[in-house]
């Protein structure tokens, strides 16, 4: 609600300019994910833990331990509402989390490391994970204990004339290194080893188009909100962006999708590499981090032109992640393990502290009006002013706008506007938004050490258990690095 | 409060005088055969066809259209119990947010938790050094915050009574005011010191320091997304700051300067309500930074009194008749209630400026004021050491008196004798 009161130029600027904030906590910080309301980001670490800061206090929100300790925490992947979390990691796990209480409602091995894995975005109790050196899985979680893993196609389809000139032993060593869903759930966008992106039919899990960008690896790939965009790192140092055709369309026909590359961005003169890219919020930037140096570097997608470099820390960057309403950039430190946090410097305006008074460019010489300083009669003024108090005045309705802001109307998903609006057209107050689901709010925990979500009894020996002790992690934001790990608590962790 | 969006309310010019007397001053025409009670609130056969009731509606089959619901120009709460136990006078009172606990808090240096339904006493909370004047709950109805002239805040946990581990120091001088964030991560406080302090909730530490007034802060409040903070104080400024970066974005003065002595925004947080001490409350606009209403007829010379918002509907006693569309419309009419110093709390219509109702039943200055989750129950406190809960019922039938104005049924509902069945301790 500070929206109308901000200046006008600093709600148009979209791209952040200043570094606002570093955090760390529990380790040095790897992957970095914001939540989909842009209120929470999701720090997996190097140790195993995964950290949730609050982005209105930049503090420590909850500690997830659930991981094998000292195994990298690889890709998050957050649902929806902010309610539940999906890790993966190199010991071959994934894990979904409920934040609400900080519970493991599924951990599942998947016989190979995880190198990323999304979750479903209707559904959180399926994902997609792509293995290092395996084929892909869709996992579905529906069932408790019985979790059924579908295997999806590593090889991309090809046109009948080429199969006979690619022997199979080129396959073999084809892998998928990414996957993503599309926002409607029924594709799944993946990339390999050799360069092809694969689009696959969730529903059927056949490859239904395949392409080849070129012949590296793909590193990874991002879609826009919309669906509509894909962002795709290589190892051969070129981002592509390309423009995918809307794949949720019933009259998609599978042979007639053309995936054309929009834009190039590389670094001609450097010959940087980039360690990681993101889309901005509204997919009109793309942002990547590049290896062995320490920028940020944002183009501009219309022109495909090079508009900002972000600096400041002076590492190196890895993960870099941009807020999904406000024009604000987070960052993991490759070195430092921490996560720096660059948004829009607003400075403070002065008329707003003394209301009579403008800010203006230049003097200007002041024409008092003609009655101006005459003085009235005090019971006329009241009278006068008390006049113009006679509109109505509405404390209770709040805008649709706002709600949506808040949380309370869940708009998103395209499809089910269209179907609420048809049936609520009669009554024009309800314009087409599903019922008001209540958000999810994350709870407030006041004694953050005591949030660890790992089992608190250890086997020590046949019959003898030992209640774990807590041990004091090094948390809090700009603190000098604490190596408590070593010297505090549980000298005997076994990995579990 | 009802948050729902409206598309259409019946619009009423409030240029209209609107009489106290007289018993059907809400209807266009004046018609002497028409009795007061049965326009206001009973729907009955004999109703005049100007005001269609629900059931006359079903009666001629005519479709779902939003008819003119008549606003009520008079409520009745009447005292339901009395809440004792404070030695000395209560500050503050505040419903939790679910409903089920009032907390109330006094010059004793205490806080104690009643049960809403019951009244029955569930905690004393114990541990301040000084007198507390203010408390505010959590979102989650599980943490309670209380500021004391010790100028330390503590945090109180519901289940157990007992004290948080780390309470939140930081201010120079009594802390006056205080409010949880909708989110419940954040505090802030306002405090004699003249400073506004924004604390994080779970590490207890202060977030940012606002060097809000030149004089003792004596309210705060946060918007219901929780991206803005308004602080008032005796230097008569209202200021509203961002609380993501901490900076003042308005500052609403008005033109006399009186000390504002509590500032609370608007259930859909676009208005704020201000009391202060020239016997006003006013009600700003503060994007466009006017004053749209002004309530009087209370006294506020002396004291911080507080305000509070509230919500009524038409009173109607066949609910099973009601429209399933109108049962989402039954209160979308808002009240403005303040203490006043001398023992009566007011009620004003937001948009009529009208006095709805005065509470009569307190001995001395009316503190505080809070309204209920489903909006029938009012709690005051005072300088009487007690707190008292009002409940609302429907307004007392006059006896088929014709053309007869100012019966005295509908006139100030004598809050001090009790209506039949209504309990009086705590």
């Amino acid at each position: 609600m500070n929206l109308p009161l901000t200046d006008p130029t600093l709600l148009a600027q979209d791209i952040p300019d200043a570094l606002t904030a570093r955090l760390r906590s529990s380790g040095p910080a790897v992957c970095i994910r914001f939540s989909h309301a842009g209120d929470l980001l999701a720090s997996g670490t190097a140790k195993g833990t995964i950290a949730i800061f609050d982005l209105e206090t930049n503090g420590v929100a909850r500690k997830l331990k659930g991981h094998t300790a000292g195994r990298t925490v690889q890709s998050l992947s957050w649902e929806h509402s902010g309610r539940y979390l999906l890790s993966s990691s190199i010991d071959w796990k994934v894990i979904l989390w409920d934040l609400k209480d900080g519970s493991r409602v599924r951990a599942v091995s998947l016989g190979a490391p995880v190198y990323i894995a999304a979750l479903h975005p209707r559904n959180h109790l399926q994902c997609v994970a792509a293995l290092y050196e395996y084929r892909p899985v869709l996992v579905d979680l529906s069932a408790g204990s019985k979790v059924v893993q579908h295997a999806l196609p590593n090889l991309p389809k090809r046109a009948p004339h080429e199969l006979d000139a690619h022997p199979d032993k080129a396959d073999a060593k084809h892998f998928t290194t990414v996957a993503a869903f599309t926002p409607s759930g029924a594709h799944v966008i993946t990339g390999t080893t050799k360069g092809w992106l694969n689009v696959i039919c969730t529903a059927t899990r056949e490859t239904i188009y395949s392409t080849r960008l070129c012949s590296k690896p793909i590193l990874l790939i991002r879609l826009s909100t919309s669906g509509r965009d894909l962002l795709v790192n290589a190892s051969d140092t070129i981002i592509r962006t390309i423009k995918l055709p809307d794949l949720s369309s019933p009259t998609l026909q599978p042979d007639s999708i053309n995936l054309a590359v929009e834009h190039k961005f590389q670094d001609v003169v450097n010959r940087l590499s980039w360690n990681h890219v993101a889309f901005s919020s509204s997919a009109d930037y793309v942002m990547a981090s590049t290896l062995m140096n320490h920028d940020i570097y944002i183009w501009e997608r219309g022109h495909g032109s090079l508009v900002k470099i972000l600096e400041g820390p002076k590492e190196e960057l890895g993960a870099v992640e941009w807020h999904p309403t406000r024009p604000c950039v987070a960052a993991t430190g490759v070195e430092s393990g921490r996560i720096y946090l660059w948004g829009v410097h607003t400075p403070q305006r002065w008329s707003a502290l003394a209301p009579d008074f403008a800010e203006v460019e230049e003097n200007v010489e002041y024409v008092e009006m003609e009655d101006e300083f005459d003085i009235h009669p005090e019971a006329e003024l009241i009278k006068r002013r008390l006049d113009q108090e006679d509109e109505e005045v509405d404390v209770l309705t709040v805008d649709e706008e706002q709600l949506e802001r808040e949380g309370a109307m869940r708009r998103g998903l395209g499809v089910e506007i269209k179907t609420a609006a048809d049936e609520g057209g009669a009554d024009g107050g309800k314009k087409g938004a599903v019922p008001a689901v209540s958000p999810f709010r994350m709870p407030v925990l006041l004694d953050i050490n005591e949030s660890d979500s790992e089992d608190e009894i250890v086997a020590i020996g046949t019959g003898q258990f030992r209640r774990k002790s807590t041990a004091r992690e090094d948390a809090g934001f700009g603190d000098e690095d604490v190596h408590g790990e070593e010297h505090v608590g549980s000298k005997r962790r076994r990995g579990d | 409060m009802s948050i729902t969006a409206i598309p259409e309310r019946p619009g009423r010019s409030p240029k209209r005088k609107r009489s106290e007397d007289s018993p059907n001053g809400g209807i266009p025409q004046y018609d002497g055969a028409t009795d007061g009670a049965a326009l206001q609130y009973a729907y009955d056969e004999e109703m005049p066809s100007e005001l269609q009731s629900p059931e006359e509606q079903e009666l001629d089959g005519a479709p779902a259209k939003k008819q003119k619901v008549e606003r009520p120009t008079r409520l009745n709460y009447v005292p339901y119990m009395t809440l004792r136990g404070h030695k000395r006078g209560v500050a503050a009172v505040k419903f939790s947010p679910d409903g089920r606990w009032i907390a109330s808090c006094s010059a004793d240096a205490t806080i104690k938790i009643w049960d809403s339904k019951t009244g029955a006493l569930a905690h004393t909370l114990e541990g301040h050094l000084a007198g507390i004047s203010t408390i505010a709950w959590s979102p989650d109805s599980k943490v309670l915050a209380s500021g004391s002239d010790d100028k330390i805040i503590r945090l109180w946990d519901i289940s157990t009574g007992k004290c948080t581990a780390a309470p939140l120091i930081g201010h120079h001088n009594y802390v006056y005011s205080l409010a949880f964030s909708p989110k419940g991560n954040m505090l802030v406080s306002g405090s004699y010191d003249e400073a506004v302090f924004l604390w994080d909730v779970r590490t207890a530490r202060i977030m940012r320091s606002l060097p809000a007034h030149s004089d003792p802060v004596s309210g705060v409040d946060f918007v219901r997304d929780g991206t803005l903070v308004a602080s008032c104080s005796s230097d008569g400024l209202i200021r509203i700051w961002d609380t993501s970066t901490g900076q003042c974005l308005k500052t609403l003065v008005h033109e006399d300067n009186a000390p504002v002595t509590s500032v609370r925004f608007s259930p859909n947080g676009r208005f704020v309500l201000a009391a202060t001490l020239d016997s006003c409350v006013r009600l700003w606009n503060y994007v466009e930074g006017r004053v749209v209403k002004t309530y009087q007829g209370h006294k506020n010379e002396k004291f911080s009194i507080s305000t509070a918002f509230g919500t009524y509907g038409v009173e109607d006693d066949k609910p099973a008749e009601v429209d399933g569309d109108e049962e989402e419309q039954k209160r979308d009419w808002a009240f403005a209630a303040c203490g006043s110093e001398d023992g009566r709390t007011v009620l004003w219509d937001v948009s009529s400026k009208e006095i709805l109702q005065e509470l009569k039943g307190h001995d001395g200055v009316v503190l505080s004021v809070d309204v209920g989750l489903e909006d029938q129950t009012i709690i005051t406190c005072g300088n009487d050491k007690t707190i008292k809960m009002w409940k609302r019922q429907p307004l007392p039938v006059t006896n088929g008196t014709n053309g007869t104005n100012g019966t005295n049924g509908n006139h100030e509902p004598s809050a001090t004798e009790p209506t039949a069945g209504t309990l009086d301790e705590g």
